[in-house]
């Protein structure tokens, strides 16, 4: 039996003082936030790199940095938002939900866990400690070579390597923890098929982490062993080759912005649906979009390397227009689940609509892009901006924060306020309808990504200040939601257990769940074991709504 | 309809305010009218796909917009809405269309990219672009004619139109993209290859912009240059005319130059090796650079407090070089040298007295 009766811990008769308690926790609900909370706090530090970036695009001419300074800006900022804000973001969702939505007391290696965790603040420390001697990374987030070698880049580079080792470890010692948690532990009866969408979402994405980032940080040790000790794997100069680095990244590279946006769909396909009071519609077609996605996204890697010459087109052509297909389903899904429903607007549902009306965006703009001959005019312009803050901020961080809202009842036993909830949702949305749309615009009249400045003959300078503009309506949207999560805290824990009505189990247990999670569980019959519970199970085959109103007085 | 007014007229003035976006944003949505024939291909690829586009945007946003003003949950509603699992006929169309769609693009797409790549086997002109950190260099092999970028605004590319220009791309250190945004096209300058592309140009007398587009470094954002487009006969004028000019040019006079010899030396792109030098005031004097970077040629000039240029080192140091310059004499003052071709970093003080 997954349900575990006593918690073990209770039975302690000393008492660990609480900094010593989160410092060696090997429970996944407090691993899980501390995930969030070091995600956050990167995630405002990356935003204030943003922010200077912005200011210094804002108008022609160098106010602020310097050219090697705002290259070291923007590879720390993407950098860092991708392997220490939505990465680390989804793996602490996944770290405190995925236990509690399969029924089982713990992640599998509950140390290895803790582990994982820890090497990333190393990392990210690692990281910057690069500002400190001599400058950081410079070479964007994708360090191509030759412009990483030793020759034209500084000891920030090395920094940078290290770092990413240490994360790309832990991701890879995560995403094995998920897949022995999720295949081993699951609960009596919750089979692979009755598994919340979210749960699969992780899977698909842990599958992936392991396929894609042993090849991602063996590439970054070769471009060590170039810079420290010689090697010739990608610099042409001694033999070796560029384009190999750029096979290497991208065989990596591509299958992360799927492991940096599935989970992002998985947690937007647990809102929608209980917030629409239905269940996801074409549950089994999401799970089979979501494998497609995955499987289809190691096939694609080449089309961030069309204009290099170096690629057979239209092989990469065609995946990658495929690849629009499945995530189509997904938002045809999406929308039939809300459609005759009963949808109310509490934050968590706010953020998914926002994220449904905004990756729209990220994915039409980034399906004209499989186009070889369209990418050849739009390809490291301001267009892939656009395209990647898309589906990373309007996507990624759009699910991240319904997550917040929604997951946060659970961990903490209080609702964050619902009107403070509210302001973040519209300035977000605004902001980032105002810094990211314009892009587009950039980009398609020649504006080049990652130039530290433009002329002001170029015409460029109306959309970028608009757009910096944007960029600061986006960080002010961020102050309600961290008053609001301090002023919550501060107030009653009286969220109760099911605050939203949820349909999963980790609103079957208290919140917040005690050590080991569950007493006892619900039957599980399909992926709505607590809507079963409360509605009945044969509420789940479209029940006149008359009989439904009464078992649900009966369940209340 | 069950909406109430106030919904519906939510619903009219978001579906208006959508339309005049949409219509007022349409030319913006556009890319430039391309000044070459694969452009001009590429620009109509790009229309026929912003059609399904534009029509998948307002249905997609249209359903969820409408969704959210009519299925909200009433107050005090507490029933169920249908349970609804799934619909077999709408999951297969909404499938097999877009995969369609999809399909019917990709060979669209394909076409067009046969006839951007297409390379005809007798090119009129022939262009050996050369990117470095963080200039480039155009040089026309048939007419032996070539130049390298200096100051902020880069070479001029000069090219005929009407006529097939083959250009081959090669890179002396990292890797740097070619392009120029009117044509759409851009194509990567990658150490150790050599890229090709072709390119048929339409309006004569017209001059445009075009930069580096892969992140080289930190002089990546000045890395531009200019095109200029000729008629036929006036590229062959203007040809004629170079070559003339370039034999006329006396070669460098051998050394030997009166006054004191200063040594100076850049072993990268990013300064000089030795930021200060000082000479005397009121004669002339030589300074000898040697080039030690590996990529990219140097040369040695002097401006003023002002940024006023008083002296230009000709021809520049190639790799491996060592050129003198004789230097005009100068009064007393403190001066900056700089390199001509990376005139933003590589600078140092000169002192005269």
């Amino acid at each position: 039996m997954a349900t575990t009766v006593l918690a073990p811990g209770a039975t302690r008769t000393y008492r660990r003082s609480a900094l010593y308690e989160w410092l060696t926790t090997t429970d996944h609900k407090k691993i899980g936030i501390l995930y969030l909370t070091n995600s956050f706090l990167f995630f405002l530090l990356a935003g204030l790199l943003a922010l200077v970036i912005r200011s210094e695009l804002a108008v022609p001419g160098l106010q602020f940095v310097n050219s090697s300074t705002y290259n070291q800006l923007f590879t720390m900022h993407g950098t860092t938002m991708i392997f220490l804000v939505l990465m680390p973001f989804l793996a602490g969702l996944g770290n405190y939900a995925v236990p509690l939505q399969i029924g089982a007391a713990d992640m599998a290696f509950p140390r290895i866990n803790a582990l994982s965790f820890w090497m990333l603040p190393l990392g990210g420390i690692l990281m910057f400690s690069g500002f400190f001697f001599g400058g950081a990374a410079a070479e964007g987030w994708t360090s191509y070579s030759p412009l990483a070698q030793a020759k034209y880049s500084g000891s920030g580079t090395d920094l940078w390597i290290v770092a990413l080792l240490l994360i790309g470890t832990s991701s890879i010692l995560g995403s094995i923890n998920f897949l022995a948690t999720i295949f081993k532990l699951r609960a009596p009866g919750m089979t692979l098929l009755r598994m919340p969408v979210f749960v699969w979402t992780v899977m698909v994405t842990s599958l992936l982490i392991l396929l894609a980032t042993p090849v991602f940080t063996s590439g970054v040790f070769m471009l060590y062993i170039d810079r420290n000790f010689g090697g010739a794997f990608f610099d042409p100069a001694s033999g070796g080759n560029p384009i190999l680095w750029q096979n290497l990244f991208w065989f990596f590279g591509h299958p992360e912005v799927y492991i940096l946006i599935l989970p992002a769909m998985g947690v937007i396909s647990e809102v929608v649906p209980v917030f629409s009071r239905k269940p996801i519609f074409g549950y089994k077609a999401f799970i089979f979009a979501t494998l497609l996605i995955g499987g289809l996204g190691f096939s694609v890697w080449a089309h961030h390397m069309f204009t290099t010459g170096a690629v057979y087109l239209p092989f990469f052509s065609l995946t990658t227009s495929l690849i629009g297909v499945p995530t189509g389903i997904k938002f045809f899904n999406w929308i039939a689940t809300m459609w005759r429903g009963k949808i109310s607007f509490a934050t968590p549902m706010l953020f998914a609509v926002g994220f449904l009306s905004t990756f729209l965006v990220g994915g039409l703009d980034g399906a004209i892009l499989a186009s070889p001959p369209v990418d050849f005019a739009l390809h490291d312009t301001y267009w892939i901006v656009a395209h990647i803050h898309f589906v990373f901020f309007g996507g990624t961080m759009f699910g991240v924060f319904a997550a917040a809202y929604y997951w946060f009842p659970k961990m903490f036993g209080a609702r964050l306020d619902e009107g403070l909830g509210k302001i973040h949702f519209v300035l977000m949305l605004i902001g980032t309808w105002v810094t990211f749309f314009p892009m587009h615009l950039l980009g398609l009249e020649g504006m080049p990504r990652r130039i530290a400045d433009y002329s002001p003959a170029a015409g460029w300078t109306d959309l970028n200040t608009v757009e910096t503009i944007g960029s600061f309506i986006i960080a002010i949207s961020v102050l309600p939601f961290m008053w609001n999560v301090f002023v919550t805290l501060r107030g009653p824990r009286d969220a109760g257990d099911d605050p939203w009505d949820g349909y999963t189990l980790e609103w079957a247990t208290t919140s917040p769940p005690p050590p080991y999670n569950f007493d006892h569980l619900p039957p599980i019959r399909s992926e709505r074991p607590l809507f079963d519970l409360k509605y009945g199970h044969g509420a789940r085959r479209a029940l006149p709504s008359a009989s439904v109103a009464t078992t649900q007085e009966g369940a209340s | 309809m069950q909406l109430s007014p106030r919904v519906r007229s939510v619903v009219t003035v978001a579906g208006l305010a959508g339309a005049v976006l949409l219509l007022g944003g349409c030319s913006a949505l556009y890319p430039p009218n391309a000044a070459s024939s694969q452009g001009a291909d590429i620009r109509t690829l790009y229309s026929i796909f912003m059609v399904p586009m534009i029509a998948i945007f307002v249905l997609v946003e249209g359903l969820i917009v409408w969704s959210v003003l009519r299925y909200r949950r009433r107050k005090g509603d507490d029933e169920l809405p249908v349970q609804t699992h799934g619909n077999n006929l709408l999951e297969i169309t909404w499938t097999v269309l877009p995969t369609l769609l999809v399909l019917v693009l990709f060979f669209v797409s394909w076409q067009t990219l046969n006839k951007v790549d297409a390379e005809p086997a007798n090119p009129a002109v022939t262009v050996d672009v050369t990117g470095f950190q963080w200039q480039w260099t155009f040089a026309y092999p048939q007419y032996n004619l070539s130049y390298t970028g200096i100051g902020d605004q880069g070479p001029v590319l000069v090219l005929p139109v009407d006529e097939v220009i083959h250009v081959r791309l090669h890179s002396n250190d990292v890797i740097h993209s070619f392009y120029v945004p009117d044509f759409l096209f851009k194509r990567d300058v990658i150490p150790g290859q050599v890229n090709n592309f072709d390119l048929n140009l339409k309006d004569a007398g017209v001059t445009y912009t075009g930069q580096c587009a892969q992140l080289c470094g930190m002089g990546h954002y000045q890395m531009r240059f200019t095109v200029q487009t000729m008629t036929p006969a006036n590229f062959q004028a203007w040809v004629q005319a170079e070559q003339a000019k370039a034999k006329a040019t006396p070669a460098p006079a051998a050394g030997g130059q009166a006054g004191p010899t200063l040594q100076l030396s850049a072993s990268s792109t990013t300064s000089f090796d030795e930021t200060s030098l000082s000479a005397p005031a009121g004669q002339p004097f030589t300074v000898q650079l040697t080039n030690k970077t590996a990529g990219a040629p140097h040369n040695f000039s002097i401006k003023d407090a002002s940024g006023k240029v008083l002296f230009t080192g000709l021809p520049l140091a190639q790799p491996g070089q060592t050129v003198s310059y004789s230097v005009p004499a100068l009064p007393a003052g403190t001066y900056t040298f700089f390199c001509s071709v990376h005139p933003t970093n590589m600078t140092g003080t000169l002192t005269v007295k």
